[in-house]
């Protein structure tokens, strides 16, 4: 009996968490966009009938997570939560619907505190179940993504149209589209100067004793100040400079803007960057690199040769580090008028609308995440063969 | 030839080396060996100008190795260290083929050269060849390492420990390798080691240093009979004596053995061992099948009946070993003789614990 019977713990806690979640709120109902709202319970919110649906399904996965082993279980488990996700946010923009019909115009359904704990479980479960998956990356991929492929397609077809948030982005389709972009720009140009920078101090750092401590000293102090005061602190230098030399304010740059967002940035993707490329060249066993040189490679064969191929995972490794932090960073650069994603956090914050502030950070957490997976990509390809890796 | 002239080399205030001057014969294995800390490793990084003197000069064929550039010299000598050193990016044919690479050889040479040396270190290079070190054994990197060293057939070889990090028996095996590829390619060879055993084996000279000075340069036979004084006595250790044996070959002290064959008959077999207690028996080929004891002789009707069947791998050694393995095999086994065999396990003498003795007697006067 004992052997039919795995325990998945992390299954298990998204699954109490999921059912947990059926007991607070699941949406919102405002007379306006900036209004207190009243929380509807789970089964006032979309009815009894839907709402026995979602305790049934986050019943089963606790079911699942207690019992069953084998290979089966995982993609039982990842199933359900897939199923979850796409229910319960189906039914949610469903039930808006119908509450906007009877409501007035003015008003607004947004999701509760319920449904984004129920969002969060799912994808515990999801997660606990990918970690089992690791044979089948078939399944793999079919649990990780379906759900998210599925919510996609409600969006676009209108279904989650109703609710609050969707609302706020499709007065602001335009907008949004721009500030994703230059979201992405300004992380992805920082992160690359960042690296281009990095990596030679790195070397540089990793080469002479005399420059190690400080190219540290300048990367941890830099860490060290608050992200707002960085960007503000570049403000008035940065102004007093493009005064003194006019031809830079000819090609754009400004005391306030991307520039000195860029600025800011690529000073933050620093200290990973340096870091970790001068403890991957540190890390080369000395014996390698004594039988290089022994054998006759000249030193900059035994670097090209050698070190840079068994530092390459882990420079890789500070970059990725550097380009994730990046992302969440660039959303402070909206507040000295460098726009990005922030934007809309930061006007939702003014504007005490709580749905606009979460059209700002879903996609950023989605643009980590994104970028976290493609840089895992690229650590891997980086990896010689026959060096640890997998 | 490779000269040595009043070499220093000082550390801040500490002399690591101090007024070395060596002369290395071409063809000849020559040993530094000392306590840890001695300057040995030192020494032999200054060959290659991985470490510079402070002063003195170091000629390989009267020209001196300072005028030559760093890295041409370095592609004219063979390098294995210790920790081996193996690219772990590379696969075992790239790491040998670095050298060959750097010198832009065709690949097709380069790739045969690769083959012939893994062959000559004994792997197989179908086998062997596109591994990555991290799939090694430690003896089976170390030989990697060897072959790489040798890859642009360097007349000169700089060893730094290459067989210490392995087990003494793997240890033992790749030190006879060694002796046996040196016998073929008569290389210059240096090699520093802090094993007396390893020394002896292998070298032709040694070169004892103590505190950055050298102590004594000479043979082993001479250096084990003659120290040249209390801390090369020291050092050799009150045994040496017994060490000497691993530098006399069984071969001189093979005496026939009077076998009998398994197919003669008892009567036959009773005869040819006469009073000894035991005599070994061969097949019609002359290989080593076990021994008969002549007490079993008198109930038994065919010499296959009473055989105690051993392998010439237990009980006999190669006619190639030394008196040393000789007598530690004789005393393993609690015997007063063992047999000796060619190649093919076909047995051609036996060495007896006396004739081990009488050389050492030898050797002490």
């Amino acid at each position: 009996m004992r052997q039919l019977l795995g325990r998945d713990n992390v299954a298990l806690t998204g699954s109490v968490i999921g059912l947990a979640s059926v007991l607070f709120g699941w949406l919102t109902l405002r007379p306006n966009r900036l209004a207190e709202g009243t929380p509807l319970s789970l089964w006032d919110g979309l009815g009894w009938g839907n709402a026995a649906v979602i305790v049934l399904l986050w019943l089963l996965c606790l079911v699942l997570s207690l019992s069953l082993k084998g290979k089966l279980k995982p993609i039982l488990l990842g199933v359900t939560a897939n199923m979850v996700l796409v229910v319960s946010l189906l039914m949610a923009g469903m039930a808006a619907t119908g509450l906007l019909e009877v409501e007035p115009d003015s008003s607004r359904v947004s999701l509760g505190v319920g449904i984004w704990l129920t969002i969060a479980a799912a994808y515990i479960v999801i997660y606990a179940s990918r970690q089992k998956l690791k044979e089948l990356p078939l399944w793999q991929h079919l649990v990780s993504w379906t759900g998210l492929a599925i919510l996609i397609a409600l969006i676009f077809n209108g279904l989650l149209d109703s609710l609050s948030l969707m609302q706020e982005l499709n007065g602001r389709e335009a907008r949004f589209l721009q500030e994703l972009q230059q979201h992405v720009f300004l992380f992805g140009i920082s992160v690359t100067i960042g690296s281009l920078i990095g990596i030679p101090l790195g070397i540089w750092a990793n080469r002479s004793r005399r420059a190690e401590r400080p190219v540290f000293f300048i990367a941890n102090i830099t860490q060290t100040i608050p992200s707002l005061a960085l960007f503000g602190l570049i403000i008035a230098p940065l102004s007093a400079l493009t005064m003194a030399l006019p031809f830079l304010r000819e090609i754009g740059i400004r005391g306030i803007g991307t520039a000195p967002a860029l600025i800011a940035l690529v000073v933050y993707s620093l200290l990973p960057i340096v870091r970790n490329t001068f403890v991957g060249l540190r890390q080369v066993d000395p014996a390698v690199i004594d039988a290089g040189a022994g054998m006759g490679m000249s030193r900059f064969q035994v670097f090209r040769r050698v070190k840079l191929p068994l530092a390459a995972p882990l420079v890789a490794e500070g970059v990725r580090i550097a380009s994730v932090q990046a992302v969440g960073l660039t959303t402070v650069a909206a507040l000295i008028g460098a726009g990005g994603l922030g934007f809309f956090v930061f006007q939702g914050l003014a504007q005490a609308a709580p749905d606009l502030i979460i059209l700002g950070t879903l996609p950023i957490i989605a643009l980590a995440l994104i970028v976290d997976a493609v840089m895992r990509v690229i650590v891997r390809l980086v990896t010689p063969k026959g060096t640890g890796g997998q | 030839m490779i000269h040595l002239q009043h070499l220093v080399k000082d550390y801040g205030r500490t002399r690591a080396v101090d007024d070395l001057s060596l002369e290395v014969t071409a063809g000849e294995v020559c040993v530094l060996i000392g306590p840890s800390g001695c300057g040995k490793t030192t020494t032999l990084r200054m060959i290659n100008r991985l470490i510079e003197p402070s002063s003195g000069h170091i000629l390989i064929d009267d020209q001196d190795i300072s005028q030559i550039k760093p890295e041409r010299l370095r592609l004219s000598i063979g390098y294995a260290i210790q920790s081996v050193g193996l690219f772990p990016h590379m696969t075992v044919a790239t790491n040998i083929a670095v050298v060959p690479k750097l010198l832009n050889w065709e690949k097709e040479a380069t790739s045969q050269r690769v083959e012939e040396l893994l062959r000559l270190v004994g792997l197989d290079p179908g086998e062997f060849g596109h591994k990555y070190p991290g799939q090694l054994s430690g003896g089976q990197a170390q030989r990697v390492g060897v072959a790489r060293a040798l890859a642009a057939d360097p007349p000169i070889l700089l060893m730094d420990e290459p067989f210490g990090a392995v087990d003494p028996l793997t240890r033992e095996r790749l030190q006879y390798q060694f002796a046996r590829i040196q016998q073929e390619l008569k290389k210059t060879v240096i090699l520093v080691t802090h094993d007396l055993n390893e020394a002896i084996r292998l070298a032709d000279r040694i070169a004892i240093m103590s505190a950055g000075k050298l102590v004594q340069y000479d043979t082993p036979e001479t250096i084990l009979s003659r120290p040249a004084n209390k801390f090369v006595h020291d050092f050799v250790g009150t045994d040496r004596a017994l060490k000497r044996l691993s530098r006399i070959g069984v071969e001189g002290f093979v005496k026939p053995a009077n076998p009998v064959a398994i197919t003669d008959s008892i009567s036959k077999i009773a005869a040819v061992i006469g009073r000894q207690p035991s005599a070994w028996v061969v097949n019609g080929d002359g290989r080593l099948l076990g021994w008969i004891d002549r007490k079993s002789l008198a109930q038994a009707s065919s010499a296959s009946q009473v055989l105690v069947a051993q392998t010439a791998d237990e009980v006999a050694i190669s006619r190639g070993a030394t008196l040393h393995e000789a007598l530690s095999l004789m005393l393993g086994q609690g015997v007063k003789s063992v047999p000796v065999v060619d190649e093919q396990e076909r047995l051609i003498g036996e060495v007896s614990l006396s004739d081990v003795e009488a050389a050492t007697v030898e050797t002490e006067a």
